[in-house]
């Protein structure tokens, strides 16, 4: 087990820069994500990380040792690429074999080690197939057991499912989540898809054009977004923009149009005095129009089996609910809704700390 | 569409018929009993295939050729080849540059860069002597073939296998010798094969370029020609023939299903 430290790591292809100080630290068998949108610089920290590319400025650390100059084999680590990039000339005990031989492990060992590797992502009976012979899943067990089968200090996916389909990648998500605690070897892992980040993850790293915007465990980035970026780039965020009318130690009170009023426990409000808190569509509820705090109607239902999104235009902008299926509520209808006030989330001013 | 037809088979075979009659012709008129050469033959004969078996000017320059050929070849695989891969994994101006610096033997007419590279020897003082004019030119013809058979087996590879075994613990050569060799082993034979054909087959750069002493097969032949005039020559032509046809199938065969 391995901890990974990125010292301000600076990335830049000429002109342009993919990197803009990066600094992280991923714990012994700790599982990272890294999560943004498609340029943000994911795939570049994980090359860094693995060697492919030379860094322009920073450091980084494997269990204090600084092997920024080092070449991809001699980091020990081991990686799965979205295309998976099997050997398509080895068959499947062949590719497994591949690192240990690199690593000129006796013979008789590494039909073990295949072997075992080759048990844990149950892949037995098709050890003396070639890559082109094995579904899209099949080969994406076959690239992590290649990878984890030499034992590498710390293990790198880049958006290993991103070529599966939806059921399979469900499937594969818990695969590897549950491979990885096994295995207990820190894990970076990137990703777009928000959902991924969140069921795997034991800490979610927000990046946005080539830096960091939040690291922090699943719940908080979900519940307590360091930014709007961040609100609306994880999940559904409805954003109210809201006068504060009171403010002390404990709290602020917010005003909201229509006459309803909320206390968010937030110090302070933004420099313009007022506060853009965040509410996600499942923390509001639909109640009867005189009621609740903000009254709305009802533009859009969309049913999606578990429960019904509706779309509620209000006086603060149109905003989106879940409800649950058993309540009815139709199109065009007049509701109120009603905010938890625990679970508002002030987002932090861009423009400096709230104090 | 449906009138077309009639017109496209014709079309069709007349290509066939245009490209294929002068071998079928010269594979007959090597056949010839008779004493000159002429179509169609008189009378059907092995003889002067024998005539040229004993002939040691022939012998010596198919010899003389197929090392030309194999040597050039081989130097065209490792330059080829190195430049192939430059040129797919750099998306870059210098990469274009590359790419038609590697195809320009292939754009301008054989005769221009033979007299090119004629210049161009005598201006640095060897001239024709050594063979190195020559040799140079035979590699200048074949680069384009082995550059392009290279390319097309690297393009739509997957770049990251390479890395993938990088990660594994292979070395940037045995990367290349494990991973990426294999792949390409396709696109190299092909190239390999063309390289060759075309280097024993050239005429233009060979005459221009030719030194001193043992000369390359066409230039021998066509020296033969100016003062003899038998079916002979048929003869040598037909083995040059068969022996491409060889290359040309085996290599379908081992390597067409790629
Ligand atoms: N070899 C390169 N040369 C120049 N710019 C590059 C190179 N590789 C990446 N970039 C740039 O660096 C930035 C980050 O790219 P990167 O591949 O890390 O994005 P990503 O977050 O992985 O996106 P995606 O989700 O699309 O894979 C992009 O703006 C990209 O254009
Ligand atoms: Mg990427």
């Amino acid at each position: 087990m391995t901890e990974v430290s990125l010292l301000s790591l600076v990335k830049s292809y000429g002109k342009s820069i993919a990197l803009k100080g990066i600094s992280l630290s991923v714990g012994h068998g700790e599982f990272v994500s890294l999560l943004g949108p498609s340029g943000c610089g994911k795939s570049t920290t994980l090359k860094c990380i693995a060697g492919f590319e030379d860094i322009s400025d920073g450091k980084i650390l494997f269990d204090n040792t600084d092997i920024s100059r080092r070449l991809p084999e001699q980091r020990d680590i081991g990686m799965v690429f979205q295309s998976y990039a099997l050997f398509p000339h080895m068959t499947v005990a062949q590719n497994l074999a591949f690192g240990l031989e690199m690593r000129r492990v006796p013979k008789s060992e590494i039909a073990t080690r295949v072997a075992r590797a080759m048990e844990m992502v149950q892949l037995t009976p098709y050890a003396e197939r070639f890559p082109k012979a094995l579904s899209g899943g099949q080969q994406q067990r076959v690239a992590l057991a290649r990878a984890l089968v030499i034992e590498p200090a710390i293990l790198l996916l880049d958006e290993p499912l991103a070529n599966l389909d939806a059921k399979l990648r469900d499937e594969m998500r818990g695969f590897i989540r549950d491979l990885q605690k096994r295995v207990g070897i820190t894990t970076i892992y990137v990703t777009h898809d928000q959902g991924e980040a969140m069921t795997m993850s034991d800490r979610v790293v927000v990046m946005f054009d080539g830096e960091i915007a939040q690291a922090a465990p699943p719940e908080e980035v979900y519940n307590h977004p360091a930014s709007e970026r961040v609100a609306r780039f994880v999940g559904n965020a409805n954003i109210l923009d809201l006068a504060v009318t009171g403010k002390d130690a404990a709290g602020s009170d917010l005003a909201l149009p229509g006459g309803g009023a909320l206390r968010v426990d937030s110090p302070a409000p933004w420099a313009n005095g007022r506060l853009r808190v965040m509410a996600r569509p499942e923390q509001i509820a639909l109640t009867d129009p005189g009621a609740g705090h903000l009254g709305g109607e009802i533009s859009k239902r969309y049913f999606s089996g578990g429960h019904v999104e509706y779309h509620v235009d209000t006086q603060c902008g149109p905003l989106v609910v879940l409800g649950p299926t058993t309540q009815t509520v139709a199109e065009g209808q007049t509701v109120a809704l009603a905010f938890d006030p625990a679970r508002l989330w002030p987002i932090p001013d861009p423009k400096g700390p709230a104090q | 569409m449906r009138l077309a037809t009639p017109l496209l088979t014709f079309i069709r075979v007349s290509v066939y018929v245009f490209l294929l009659a002068p071998i079928v012709i010269v594979v007959l008129a090597s056949l010839n009993a008779g004493n000159f050469l002429t179509f169609p033959p008189q009378g059907l004969s092995l003889r002067w295939f024998w005539t040229f078996l004993q002939n040691d000017v022939f012998i010596d320059a198919i010899i003389y050729s197929a090392v030309l050929a194999l040597c050039a070849t081989a130097v065209s695989l490792v330059i080829g080849t190195m430049a192939a891969l430059y040129f797919v994994r750099h998306a870059t101006r210098e990469a274009e540059v590359v790419r038609v610096g590697m195809l320009l033997p292939l754009i301008l007419p054989e005769i221009l860069t033979a007299i090119a590279l004629l210049f161009f020897f005598y201006e640095i003082g060897i001239g024709t002597e050594h063979q190195i004019a020559l040799f140079t030119g035979h590699v200048l013809m074949t680069l384009p073939f082995v550059f392009l058979n290279v390319t097309t087996s690297l393009q739509g590879r997957d770049e990251s296998v390479e890395l993938a075994a990088r990660t594994l613990g292979a070395s940037r050569y045995t990367a290349f010798r494990r991973v990426t060799l294999p792949l390409i082993a396709p696109g190299l034979a092909t190239g390999g094969i063309f390289a060759f054909i075309i280097s024993f087959d050239t005429f233009g750069i060979s005459f221009i370029l030719k030194g001193a002493g043992s000369a390359p097969l066409p230039i021998q032949l066509y020296d033969y020609l100016r003062f003899n005039f038998t079916p002979e020559a048929a003869a040598v032509s037909t083995v040059s023939i068969l022996l491409t046809l060889v290359l040309v199938t085996v290599s379908d065969l081992v390597f067409g299903r790629e």
